[in-house]
């Protein structure tokens, strides 16, 4: 376990440590511009170009801008055009120290690196001599409290498509207790019927997003535009909370509001998905489906029920792991009574899979769990750079306070320009923040203009803005962030 | 020089197999990483620094002749200098500190790579899209394909109703449509839920895991060797393509796609002749489904042809074409532009792919064209089979339906039964060769594309020293 990661710091301890830490952005990327640089517009006339150009061959509707990512460095993005933005938006949050981090050029030019990319493993039936050593020092390093294993995956999908798997198997062989399989289960299972073909479910949220092939895709409840004509289980959701800010000033709404939806969760458990929900799987914060906060008493209340009903609990971190929040993972900040079953991770991590506390689910067979190169050693190269870089430079602690700062500026700029930001939420969340425009066509041109004065920036949801930069972002970016928001509100 | 040698002048001439060693070094570390990494399918712990060419290091010091090569997915070699270059370069570098998400801001260079690929595209197309694995590919090409049925039905580009973006939420139709894939017994696409529920070669695949209720036909089962049994095959054909028929014309839903292999590998090697691929092609466009092949396996230059399906011609050629392992990268190919969804963010998601990935596809490619190796294949294909032929006489017993004339070195057999077949392939490893099983009782051969003659003896040799003792 990574001490240093984990630590809970005191709030003068962050402090003192973000004064120590905040120049991680400048001692590395020393070149780094310290406000936007713009020439053109953005995208402009040599990305324009370029970009239809890719459209030949590549479905560029959803580009913002092409990307020149050799001139990129730390926070800042640069396209085509030589235009460099601060960037807070970041890959769709997967990119945790910012472009062109030395640490990773140097991995990246390891022989370790070359032979992991080159001779790419079938990694169950023959792993490399190093991998035991290459996750110990990565990926489980970073493992969340109570979990001491991992499965590897590619991408967020992925990951929680094997995590339910593994949930599906554990149900499936308790209820099975110590027989084998029988040969109905081995004949059904091959008509994709039952008993062989499971017919439990995955249990998600309303609002939720966590992935989009068959099995996550299921689960994903964001927008309808991700779901559209492809067939889908009919598998239960349950309400978010839908929280009213600031939360000090609602705390018994908020409060009712969380235990409406903990009794709603409970009603469909017991009443139509009785005994036939394997597992529930949850954001921290419900990212794609607009920065969705709950607190940390709702999801020891999600804990304490699926305990009850021996249903497996699934955190999934793939947007909020990382040290994002301010811990390394999200769901630390709720000290679960019982730690999760399993928590899937991807993104900023690079590599992908989930960790896992109960042995059991690893399935008590072998080649159940399984696929042709079930994860990716260069990917785990590049975690363990990110979990080494993290810890040396005291990231977590460091995004904190940066959060926190950044947070504080946020809410008094958005006092001046109430019908223009509402709902800040994400304090006390690291840079996981976000708020609401009052309508989608609002977001859309507040977005354009951050953009027209050289910040990237992302939304979510319906109107809701959220900020995903790096872990080198400081207070610095902070000045600069806020001064260009307060720019394009003062326009509006 | 051949090709091989030039880019392994240190390849090792014979394995090395410690008679000493039982392993030990593999063992132990087998159970360090089982702690914290299921480890109970490895072989061996692999030392990929040390292995060459065609050889694989293990940590016991053996090196083994690889005819396995990562489940056939090792195109070039262990550490072929080529790829070194490509993973030291530049570009490469840069790839992987900083992965995009390609569907919002494509990099630069995205148009280049992408086209670099093209190159290699099966006959007919020229499009793709990009994936993680094998499953991943396959499951993305099935989205394209609802996408593409429903806007068929839809209209392209036109709105949904109301009630499609009501009922979509609840996972419920019309707006999660009942559409179905059919495949086909014995195949294997994949082990997530949609990729699951078409594999149908073992139940240890998909046992306890929700699946699609979606159809499945009949592979041909032919009679080997095929010249002899000219007849049967195509009456076989011809009672598989009836099947295909009745399930398009009964089944409760509508069938999208048609998902099928070249050769179904991890069922056993199972062939299919190119009058039975282009009935399948000719009963998909009556009914208005298309017709996926999925090359993950067959793919890239093993089958001697780039693409296995190309042996067939069909015409038209099939409307998406799967890929990974081999190449590296992972996706699909396909040309119809109506493929490509009618509105933005409907075939998306994080990555998008990785270009990391698809430049090494791209310099395999390169290699593998350059040197013209899947006619090298070829060739080194039909000595090997010829050898396989005539120890067959000699060991007909454990030499079963010798299978892959013609298609390189994607050989195959059978053995009498399983556990002969299991204690095969570990008398093969002692005798200095890895190699892999498929289905119940089959022996199937995934060498690399530098694989040649000298290699082929040695495989040889090691099989007939293995049959000489039974
Ligand atoms: C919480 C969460 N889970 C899963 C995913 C899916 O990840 P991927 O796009 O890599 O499949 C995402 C992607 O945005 C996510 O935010
Ligand atoms: C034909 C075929 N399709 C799909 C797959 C699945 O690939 P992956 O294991 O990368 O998910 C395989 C793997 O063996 C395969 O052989």
């Amino acid at each position: 376990m990574l001490r240093s990661v984990h630590r809970t710091t005191s709030a003068a301890r962050i402090a003192q440590l973000a004064k120590r830490y905040s120049s991680y952005a400048s001692s590395v990327f020393p070149d780094e511009p310290s406000v936007p640089q713009l020439k053109t517009e953005v995208p402009g006339p040599i990305g324009t170009q370029l970009n239809t150009n890719l459209g030949d061959v590549f479905d560029n509707r959803a580009a913002y801008f092409v990307t020149d990512y050799y001139n990129s460095i730390g926070n800042y993005i640069s396209d085509a055009d030589g235009n460099k933005l601060l960037d807070v938006y970041m890959q769709i949050a997967s990119i945790g120290l910012g472009y062109n981090n030395p640490a990773l050029k140097q991995v990246a030019k390891l022989d370790e690196m070359t032979t992991a990319l080159i001779n790419r493993p079938a990694l169950a039936c023959f792993p490399g001599v190093d991998y035991q050593k290459v996750l110990e020092d990565g990926i489980l390093k970073a493992a969340p409290p109570g979990m001491t294993k991992v499965w590897t995956a590619t991408t967020g999908s992925d990951a929680n498509e094997t995590a339910f798997k593994a949930a599906f198997m554990l149900q499936a062989a308790r209820d099975r207790g110590s027989r084998d399989f029988n040969q109905q289960e081995l004949i059904s299972v091959m008509n994709n019927e039952a008993p062989g073909a499971s017919e439990k479910c995955i249990l998600s949220f309303d609002k939720a997003f966590h992935g989009r092939l068959f099995g996550s895709l299921s689960t994903t409840r964001s927008k309808a535009i991700h779901k559209l004509d492809i067939p889908a289980f009919p598998w239960p959701k349950a309400p978010f909370p839908a929280l009213k800010y600031p939360l000090k000033d609602f705390e018994n709404e908020n409060k009712q509001e969380e235990n409406r939806c903990l009794e709603q969760l409970e009603d469909i458990i017991v009443g139509k998905g009785k005994g036939n929900i394997a597992a529930l799987i949850v954001e921290p914060v419900q990212s794609e489906g607009g920065d969705n906060h709950a607190s940390a008493s709702f999801f020891q209340g999600v804990r304490d029920i699926t305990l009850k009903h021996n249903i497996f609990m699934i955190v999934d971190e793939v947007q909020t792991g990382v040290a994002a929040t301010g811990k390394f993972w999200a769901h630390e900040h709720w000290n679960l009574s019982t730690p999760p079953d399993m928590v899937t991770f991807s993104k900023k991590f690079q590599a992908a899979g989930f960790y896992f506390r109960d042995p059991e689910l690893q399935p008590r067979q072998a080649y159940r769990q399984f696929n042709t190169w079930c994860g990716d050693p260069s990917k785990a190269l590049i975690a363990r750079t990110i979990v080494q870089e993290i810890e040396a430079n005291n990231l977590v602690a460091a995004t904190a306070s940066v959060g926190d700062y950044l947070f504080n500026n946020l809410s008094s700029l958005f006092e001046k320009y109430p019908g223009h930001a509402s709902n800040i939420r994400g304090q006390n969340m690291g840079t996981f923040i976000a708020w609401d425009s009052p309508n989608a066509d609002h977001r859309a041109k507040f977005l354009l203009a951050c953009r027209a004065k050289g910040v990237n920036i992302g939304g979510c949801g319906e109107a809701a803005i959220r900020l995903r930069p790096s872990l080198a972002f400081n207070e610095s970016h902070a000045d600069v962030l806020c001064g260009i928001i307060e720019n394009v509100l003062g326009e509006m | 020089m051949s090709i091989c040698e030039k880019y392994f002048p240190r390849e090792p001439s014979a394995p090395v197999v410690s008679s000493s060693s039982t392993g030990e070094a593999s063992k132990a570390e087998i159970k360090t990483l089982d702690k914290t990494f299921d480890s109970r399918a490895a072989y061996f712990v692999a030392d990929y620094q040390k292995s060459e060419g065609n050889y694989i290091a293990d940590v016991d010091g053996n090196l083994y002749l690889d005819v396995y090569a990562q489940i056939a997915s090792i195109p070039l070699g262990y550490n072929n200098p080529e790829l070194i270059k490509t993973a030291k370069s530049d570009k490469m570098i840069r790839a992987i500190v900083d992965r995009p998400a390609m569907g919002n801001f494509p990099g630069a260079d995205l148009k280049e790579i992408t086209l670099k690929l093209l190159e290699f595209a099966p006959k007919g197309q020229d499009k793709l899209w990009s994936g993680l694995s094998g499953a991943d590919a396959v499951e993305l090409a099935f989205k394209a394909v609802f996408f593409w049925y429903q806007s068929k039905k839809r209209g392209y580009a036109k709105p949904f109703t109301a009630e499609e973006n009501e009922s979509v939420m609840k996972n419920q139709a019309p707006g999660s449509p009942e559409l179905a894939i059919l495949s086909f017994e014995r195949s294997f696409h994949g082990r997530l839920f949609a990729s699951g529920s078409t594999t149908c070669s073992k139940p240890i695949h998909k046992m306890d895991l929700p699946s699609f209720k979606w159809p499945k036909a009949q592979y041909p089962s032919y009679k080997y060797p095929l010249e002899e049994h000219k007849e049967e095959n195509k009456r076989e054909d011809e009672r598989c393509l009836k099947i295909v028929e009745d399930i398009f014309s009964t089944w409760k839903c509508p069938i999208a796609g048609l998902l099928i292999e070249p050769i179904q590998s991890e069922g056993g090697d199972n062939h299919g002749s190119a009058e039975f691929f282009q009935g399948l092609r000719d009963i998909t466009i009556k009914h208005g489904a298309l017709l996926i092949m999925d090359e993950v396996q067959t793919g890239v230059g093993a089958t001697g042809t780039f693409w296995c399906h190309e042996h067939f011609n069909l015409s038209p050629p099939p409307d998406l074409v799967t890929f990974s392992k081999k190449f590296q990268s992972a996706g699909y190919f396909f040309h119809d532009p109506e493929l490509v969804p009618d509105f933005a963010y409907r075939q998306f998601n994080t990555w998008c792919g990785d270009p990391a990935r698809m430049i090494l596809a791209g310099a395999i490619g390169d290699e593998i064209v350059k040197h013209d190796l899947a006619a090298k294949a070829q060739e080194v294909g039909d000595y090997l089979f010829k050898k396989l032929e005539s120890l067959q006489s000699k060991y007909p017993k454990y030499l079963q339906n010798l299978r892959g004339k013609n298609r390189a070195t994607f050989i195959a057999w059978d053995l009498p039964s399983g556990d002969a077949r299991n204690k095969f392939l570990s008398d093969m490893r002692a005798a200095g060769v890895n190699i892999g099983g498929c289905a119940e009782a089959s022996v199937r051969l995934r060498p690399t594309l530098v694989f040649e003659q000298k290699h082929a003896d040695i495989l040889v040799a090691a099989i007939e020293k293995v049959l000489g003792s039974y």
